[in-house]
């Protein structure tokens, strides 16, 4: 899934280890979600979400709402 | 530098210890078995003795599960056991078939949770190098 978060993660100035210390993940996990290689649970994008001050639909694309942009 | 969370730092611990006395247990146990003539009842001993280490091994595999905060190493291991539970248990079943008739030898049945280990420890290298080496 497609996001936001490699941009919103430079506007602070935080490293991955930064962000992944405030969500209490590894920094691995914050690269695969970065890169969309891994899609975070409900929980964990509330987290996010909470961390960065935004509702989910502004960090993270939803693919549906991707796929009908392409048609 | 990859880094471990700490369940996987837990685990690995438990791993090396169980693996140590496994090391330490299985000679004596071979030689007894080789050079001594074992009732039933000790053999059976013997036989647990020898594969406590190893069920403890898979028991941490459940307790890291159970322990791993981190959701994406968590269902990285996760996807790591289904394939390997799935190609050991294509692997016993295709060699058991082979064995029935006769095109391959008999194998110790010991030998299908070392297939296991081996496979998940190949596909945690291959998704290691196929991400580069990075994480």
């Amino acid at each position: 899934m497609q996001n936001r978060l490699r941009v919103l993660r430079a506007e602070r100035s935080w490293s991955q280890q930064d962000l992944a210390d405030k969500l209490e993940v590894s920094r691995q996990s914050v690269n695969a979600i970065e890169t969309g290689k891994y899609d975070p649970s409900l929980p964990l994008a509330f987290r996010i979400a909470e961390l960065f001050a935004l509702p989910i639909e502004e960090i993270f694309v939803s693919p549906s709402h991707r796929s009908s942009k392409a048609i | 530098m990859t880094s471990f969370t700490p369940a996987q730092r837990a685990h690995t611990r438990r791993i090396l210890w169980l693996m140590l006395v496994y090391l330490i247990i299985l000679p004596p146990l071979v030689w007894l078995h080789a050079h001594r003539h074992i009732g039933p009842a000790f053999s059976l001993v013997m036989a647990i003795a020898a594969a406590l280490p190893l069920l403890g091994v898979f028991a941490s595999w459940g307790r890291y599960l159970s322990d791993e905060r981190d959701e994406y190493h968590q269902s990285l291991t996760l996807r790591r056991i289904a394939i390997a539970t799935n190609a050991t248990m294509g692997t016993a079943i295709v060699w058991g078939f082979l064995q029935a008739f006769g095109a391959m030898p008999l194998v110790e049945a010991y030998w299908i949770p070392f297939v296991w280990v081996v496979i998940q420890g190949v596909f945690a290298g291959v998704s290691y190098l196929s991400r580069g080496g990075k994480e």
